[in-house]
């Protein structure tokens, strides 16, 4: 980290320092802070920012609680089963302009604001990767498996992730070189490396033509077939990856879902001691649209090689 | 006039309470996986505890009652369903989830009496939901009324279904088959929690439209068809008749709509059917 960035430095502590105005007040409590952590003033600014994620996550989850038993006014969007409801797009408006309001020179990834036509593309800028209510048709069924997701990213890295399941109130998070926890206790991947012993989570993606279902369905028969111990599917991409991340399942696979979807559960993921690769087998491509996650390289690795690819486009080229 | 078999149905809540604490803790310590009739028929010694604590506490109360349990019938004792006030258990529904900590895992009692379900119990333990139902009196989860949803249009229903545990290529390919029919019709989606019990709670919750198995056991379906019917679904065999407890196989719907279209859309199969006598093939 360059120097004057280094809380020491701030401070005034360090030799060479220009003796500029003492930090005053919670800047200089928050370098302090810093210091005694070994981080850099830069990691604090993202701490504040998680924390006013889980805020927000939580703020944004109680709404989707209380939308959840009123009338919903239910459409679609790329086919006829992938639905979005106008709570998406409050929950979505809220996050936004209250981070835009606390964060002015920050960017937005939303799952609505890119239905809307915004382009979905990753900066260097300090940039937040937002899923309002992920499980929208979970939502609009009622039933109570949908998460608010955040994700944030800065120089293209994920920084940390905050997902928040909506009805039992579990908030995982995780920041990067801190670890991952599921309210407040430490999360720990699942330690197996014989996929027979292995339980798959997956979902099944907006696209229902025959040819995709038969690519689906024979990836899933595949799998089953190892043998592993079971395949499920719960309806929320970001709960199921909480579920690798926390070592109820072995792994996870997916084509279809966006960057909103990942960009949280990668962190938690990763802090928990998993690895989140590409269906390839290659490095994790956020835009990509699909995804391996997995508590050992030994079951990413066989569940890559099982797979045949779904195209569903990327989330950073033009509709 | 008072209920006969209230006395029995606080019992069975009493103790499936009592239950869910065991397989609580039990998560938290090392557990010792044992295989049934495949490496992915799983057991556990608290599958064979609970049931047990269910048994001896039942037998201490109502020692004229009858009994049916998984581990019981695995041990070899007879699945017959007589005329008794009979009580029909599964200690732990959702074992594979138990053993990997995925927290869908429910303890189930039925009961029956000249062989008809007079209230069923199903304690989702992990995410500590308690649903209950005694016929004509309705079904509730953690006292909340629960509803089926009013959904007809299939086009707009989620289905709930398992892969369950046999592996056998012809069984594997017709699972597959089906849930393809399924997910043409289209449908908006299709769940599987891992537990047959959770998925029926769901179709009693309103969650999701229906679920539809081959392989069940009685033990698995036989609390949750009373919640099904009380919360207001209905309970049909896959060709489309009333449900047979001991077919292995069922559709548990918010309504005859769904029902009847998924019983027309899939293609059922024999199973061995849990009354057969020892030593019946399929």
């Amino acid at each position: 980290m360059p120097l004057e960035s280094h809380p020491l430095f701030l401070l005034g502590v360090t030799k060479g320092s220009s003796q500029s105005a003492p930090l005053r007040g919670e800047v200089r409590d928050r370098a302090v802070a810093a210091a005694l952590r070994g981080g850099s003033m830069e990691d604090d600014t993202w701490a504040e920012c998680q924390e006013v994620a889980v805020r927000i996550a939580r703020t944004a989850g109680q709404m989707v609680q209380e939308a959840v038993n009123h009338e919903k006014s239910v459409s679609s969007k790329s086919t006829p089963t992938d639905l979005v409801t106008e709570a998406d797009q409050q929950v979505e408006d809220l996050i936004i302009s209250t981070l835009r309001e606390r964060f002015p020179s920050h960017r937005f990834i939303g799952e609505e604001s890119s239905a809307a036509g915004e382009k979905c593309v990753l900066t260097d800028s300090p940039t937040w990767i937002i899923d309002p209510i992920d499980g929208t048709c979970n939502f609009v069924h009622s039933f109570p498996m949908v998460a608010v997701s955040i994700g944030f990213a800065v120089k293209k890295e994920l920084e940390f992730g905050v997902i928040y399941h909506c009805f039992d109130g579990t908030l995982y998070t995780a920041r990067r070189g801190h670890g991952a926890f599921c309210n407040g206790v430490r999360l720990q991947v699942s330690k197996e490396k014989d996929v027979s012993k292995a339980l798959i989570l997956t979902e099944i993606g907006a696209k229902r033509d025959p040819n995709t279902l038969d690519i689906f369905l024979g990836n899933m028969k595949k799998l089953l077939s190892a043998p592993v111990h079971g395949v499920r599917i719960i309806g929320s991409s970001t709960l199921a990856l909480c579920h690798v991340a926390s070592g109820a399942a072995e792994a996870y696979y997916q084509y279809g879902l966006h960057c909103w979807d990942i960009a949280a559960a990668a962190v938690i993921i990763r802090e928990a001691g998993g690895c989140v690769i590409d269906t390839t087998g290659g490095p994790l491509d956020l835009m990509s649209r699909r995804v391996v996650a997995a508590g050992s390289r030994e079951i990413a690795d066989y569940v890559v090689q099982q797979l045949q690819p779904i195209n569903y486009g990327r989330d950073d080229h033009d509709p | 006039m008072p209920d006969l078999w209230q006395d029995a149905m606080d019992h069975a809540v009493a103790v499936a309470k009592k239950a869910g604490e065991i397989i609580r803790d039990a998560l938290q310590n090392d557990m010792k996986v044992m295989c049934k009739s495949s490496s992915v028929d799983l057991v556990t010694k608290t599958d064979q505890k609970v049931e047990q604590l269910i048994i001896a506490s039942v037998k201490e109360k109502f020692p004229e009652h009858g009994f049916i349990g998984e581990e019981s019938v695995a041990d070899g004792q007879p699945c017959v369903l007589s005329d008794s006030p009979t009580w029909i258990v599964d200690p732990v529904d959702g074992t594979t989830n138990f053993v990997h900590g995925y927290p869908f895992v429910a303890v189930c009692i039925g009961f029956a009496v000249n062989k008809k379900l007079e209230f069923g119990v199903v304690y989702s333990c992990i995410e500590d939901k308690m649903y209950t139902a005694r016929r004509g009196k309705g079904a509730f989860c953690n006292g909340e009324s629960l509803q089926v949803s009013d959904q007809k249009d299939i086009n707009q229903s989620i289905i709930a279904t398992e892969f369950g545990s046999d592996r056998d290529p012809e069984v594997v390919e017709k699972i597959f088959s089906n849930m393809r029919k399924i997910l043409c019709l289209p449908v908006h989606g299709m769940r599987g929690a891992g537990s047959a019990a959770i998925n029926m709670c769901l179709v009693a919750s309103g969650c999701v439209e229906a679920y539809y198995e081959i392989g069940v056991h009685c033990w698995d379906v036989a609390a949750a068809a009373v919640i099904v019917e009380e919360a207001g679904g209905v309970l049909m065999d896959l060709e489309g008749g009333p449900m047979d407890l001991m077919s292995r196989r069922i559709i548990a719907a918010n309504n005859k709509t769904i029902a009847e279209r998924i019983s027309k859309e899939i293609e059922a199969y024999p199973a061995l059917r849990d009354d057969a006598p020892p030593g019946t093939t399929e």
